[in-house]
């Protein structure tokens, strides 16, 4: 593992509602992100996962705490600057794929990239070599509506890469995929990781889907419970996210 | 009576939703009734029974144009609120309602909708009856005191149209809803499928719709005799068409070939407006098409008026070349006029010329008809130095003759090649036809050709000659006690035949244009506030449905100016192309309109559409300003 923080969460603290009825969604977190990790956070309903991954994608704002991305405290930049790192700093995959409907999945892939401004010939280069790793060079002229589920997911996977950003954050990538969809998926973004070091944070409740990474942190209550971290082997390491969920109470799976 | 209550709380819940849809049929209403308010109302009486009448039949011909757009944006708001319940709708379905319990909500609410518009219309309607009427007659530069009245045919003729127009429509819906399946219901609004349509398809469209298109233009623009009323008609429906074919083909493979063109289509936000726009397109073509056409009939509308406008005055002008003429057998009647004239009011310029009536029975002519009379080419020559009129015509040969023409109103014969006329067996062609007043009044009611001396001096046994006399005088209103005076001078006996003609310069005959050139006015207004607001409607809605999209966008970190550029051009895009088209259409119809009334019209041709560029360009703005709210940035 190398020293190069991509991310660094320092006593995140969450809270909702009003000062009499306050409702506290993290209490204290502390993670660092580093360059080429892939993380996998866990937990039951309600422990914070979402708001956690919303205030890493810059849609909320924390109520204590930083976050640093590249340098900078995101929970304190404006708007502007906000949407500018969002576009060149980070990656999103969604758990309904949010392709949009209007464009064939090659312009899908490719308009964060032309919207930025680069050459038509970079992007076109850029989208065929993602559709290739990601198995979908047959599929790219194709309407979303003619694609798969796992199609779409990995579709929108590449999209969230094609502007190498720094990080990317999957929230339930596979929330909505057949387990051969997801699988093929996971086995995707596990290489991206490994060959093209890309840098993930996904949030799921799904231990199958949380083997693939290689370190898992379990929420709960709005603080990390614990990590468990992978050795060679997926399948123990599915094994060991299991018996660490049942030793926790076991209520992780009941989403 | 709960179904009712049901049907009255999502009426009222959705008022702000169908807004704009309502104030525009409202608005069509209200327009519908002050037109046949004119009808009903006295207002205009004092144009004269024969005016009135013209009148009449000019605003209920309009009125069936309303109508036919009544039904159009009926047929088209209801299709809106059909869509946008029915994903309502599908949840009544699981909440155990059958269609026919629904269909019936439907149609109640639906039916409040209509009346509230209904109410809407006919209550700013009355309220804007004297206004209306004070602009169309202010316009028309008719001076009346106007009384506000109101009679209530008016009303019921229009309520009784609009409301047969949209029970038919709620009925339709009806049954649409009986007839569906659930699952049609629950997806009735995500009919996102087939955005790409077959090309082969959309080739056969161009090609049919250029084809179409320039049969019509051709149509248009074709020069014939009494066929041209049949062409214009063929014109129309074939302009129509051939734009429906447009949108739905030409267009949408432009679009479809730039998007494949991924060099081209990479550039910023190209990738997101021109995908949004082939999207937009395979839904919205029908719309696009019928605003282009509304606009094309907006702007013919406006060079229609003008035309009559303009030629109105010219034919006053014609008419009132002289005051009085006197036909006469005798050659001396001339100094009995003068003194007589004088005697109330000076001449401000007078004219003496010879004409040769000739026997009709002797003549054979392709196209005019009525008295024939030819002038000497000298003669006529000396008149118009007397008179002050342009004179720039050759002497004709031996076998040509010039026509000494009149103007018309509209004329449908624009073929003016190859006429001739026949003269006791020997063939004159003619080769020129002018419309300068050299005879005035005479002019209009006799078919005159000038030929030259000696030709007229062969023509002579053939007719009658007569000598005329022309005065103009200065104090028009003199007019009356000059014209009881010239009286004596008429005579009606087989050595003296003398005959008088007497042009009241203050007359009102041909008042009905100048309302007629009002009315196109209105049209104009109308019909452009209909495409724009139809515009404005339709992407109004767009914009409800885009609204998840642009979501996705503005959470993937796309900048705000980014996307308010892509929408910025995806919405001017969809107001140039209709403006686009219209602007070659309009070409064309200007242009047959400038042959039938022989008119050059490309200054008011500029200007109407300068008036429509500036009124889409407020459209424009305002719908980038409404869609960025509605989508959310």
């Amino acid at each position: 593992m190398n020293d190069n923080k991509v991310v660094e969460i320092k006593n995140l603290v969450k809270n909702y509602g009003t000062k009499e009825i306050q409702t506290k969604a993290l209490k204290g977190i502390d993670l660092t992100i580093y360059q080429n990790d892939f993380i996998a956070i866990m937990g039951p309903s309600g422990s914070g996962k979402t708001t956690l991954l919303n205030i890493l994608s810059t849609i909320d704002k924390p109520t204590l705490g930083s976050v640093v991305l590249d340098g900078r405290d995101i929970t304190r930049i404006a708007n502007k600057e906000l949407s500018k790192l969002r576009r060149d700093k980070i990656g999103f995959i969604f758990q309904d794929y949010n392709l949009l409907d209007t464009m064939t999945l090659q312009d899908n892939i490719a308009l964060p990239l032309s919207l930025n401004g680069v050459s038509s010939k970079e992007c076109i280069g850029k989208t065929e070599v993602l559709a290739t790793v990601f198995g979908l060079k047959d599929h790219l002229k194709k309407y979303p509506y003619q694609l798969s589920g796992g199609q779409k997911q990995r579709g929108a996977a590449c999209r969230a890469l094609i502007t190498d950003p720094e990080i990317i954050f999957a929230d339930e990538p596979t929330g909505a995929l057949d387990s051969k969809s997801g699988r093929e998926l996971l086995e995707c973004l596990r290489n991206v990781n490994e060959g093209k070091k890309a840098t993930i944070l996904m949030v799921t409740h799904d231990p199958f889907c949380a083997s693939y990474a290689r370190d898992v942190y379990i929420l709960s209550d709005g603080r990390i419970k614990c990590k468990v971290s992978r050795g060679t082997d997926r399948k123990e390491f599915y094994d060991r996210i299991i018996d660490v969920q049942t030793s926790m109470g076991g209520d992780l799976t009941c989403e | 009576m709960r179904m009712m209550k049901l049907a009255f709380l999502n009426f009222k819940s959705n008022f702000k939703n169908y807004l704009s849809l309502v104030i525009s049929l409202a608005f069509t209403i209200l327009i519908f009734l002050n037109f046949q308010n004119v009808v009903y109302s006295d207002a205009l009486d004092v144009l004269g029974t024969q005016n009135k009448n013209y009148v009449d039949i000019l605003i209920q011909v309009i009125s069936l144009v309303l109508g036919c757009f009544m039904f159009f944006f009926i047929w088209y708001s209801t299709n809106v609120f059909l869509t946008k319940r029915k994903r309502e709708i599908g949840i009544y379905v699981f909440m155990g309602l059958s269609n026919q319990r629904i269909a019936k909500l439907y149609m109640i609410e639906t039916t409040l909708i209509g009346l509230s518009a209904l109410f809407l219309g006919i209550f700013f309607g009355i309220l804007t009856t004297g206004l209306f009427q004070m602009v169309l007659l202010a316009l028309s530069d008719i001076a009346v005191d106007i009384s506000f009245r109101f009679t209530l045919p008016p009303i019921f003729i229009t309520a009784g149209v609009y409301l047969a127009v949209y029970l038919l429509f709620v009925l339709k819906g009806y049954f649409n809803i009986v007839r569906s399946s659930v699952l049609n219901m629950i997806t009735g609004t995500r009919q996102n499928e087939y955005i790409r349509q077959k090309v082969a398809i959309l080739w056969l469209k161009s090609v049919l719709g250029i084809g179409v298109l320039g049969l019509g233009f051709y149509m248009a623009v074709k020069e014939g005799g009494q066929e041209v009323m049949g062409n214009a008609f063929a014109a129309v429906a074939l302009v129509i068409a051939g734009v429906y074919l447009l949108f739905g083909g030409l267009i949408p493979l432009i679009f479809q070939g730039l998007a494949k063109n991924k060099h081209f289509l990479y550039c910023k936000q190209r990738c997101l407006w021109i995908n949004n726009v082939i999207f937009r397109m395979k839904k919205n073509y029908r719309t696009y098409a019928m605003v282009c056409i509304l606009v094309l009939c907006s702007v013919t509308a406006l060079a229609t008026g003008f035309a009559m406008k303009y030629r109105y005055d010219n034919m006053l002008h014609f008419e009132n070349t002289y005051t009085f003429q006197l036909v006469s057998n005798q050659p001396d009647p001339d100094e009995q006029a003068r003194e007589l004239i004088e005697k109330k009011s000076k001449i401000a310029y007078s004219t003496r010329i010879k004409i040769l009536a000739l026997d009709g029975t002797l003549v054979h002519a392709n196209v005019n008809y009525g008295q024939y009379a030819v002038v000497a080419y000298t003669e006529l020559k000396k008149l118009a130095a007397d008179a002050h009129l342009e004179f720039d015509l050759e002497e004709p040969a031996d076998d040509e003759v010039i026509r000494a023409s009149h103007l018309y109103l509209l004329s449908l014969i624009t073929d003016r090649s190859r006429i001739q006329l026949d003269i006791n067996g020997k063939t004159y062609r003619q080769t020129e036809e002018v419309n300068v007043p050299y005879l005035g009044y005479l002019q209009e009611q006799m078919s005159f050709y000038v030929v030259n001396d000696e030709e007229y001096e062969k023509l002579l046994p053939l007719g009658k000659e007569l000598y005329t006399y022309n005065y103009r005088i200065e104090n028009l209103n003199a007019f009356e006690e000059a014209r009881a005076l010239l009286d004596e001078l008429v005579s009606d006996t087989e050595e003296n035949y003398t005959g008088r003609i007497a042009v009241n310069p203050q007359r009102g005959d041909k008042d009905w244009i100048k309302v007629l050139y009002s009315l196109c006015i209105f049209m104009f207004m109308v019909f452009i506030l209909a495409s724009g607001s139809i515009m404005f409607m339709k992407l109004y809605n767009d914009a409800f449905e885009e609204k998840e999209r642009y979501l996705v966008m503005k959470k993937m970190g796309f900048e705000e100016r980014t996307l308010l550029k892509s929408i910025a051009r995806e919405l001017g895009t969809a107001y140039a192309v209709p403006f686009a088209v219209m602007l070659i259409a309009s070409y064309f119809s200007v242009h047959a309109l400038e042959k039938m009334m022989y008119t050059s019209l490309w200054s008011i041709h500029l200007v109407s559409v300068l008036v429509v560029f500036v009124i889409f360009l407020i459209c424009y703005l305002l719908s980038v300003t409404m869609y960025k709210r509605n989508v959310g940035i």
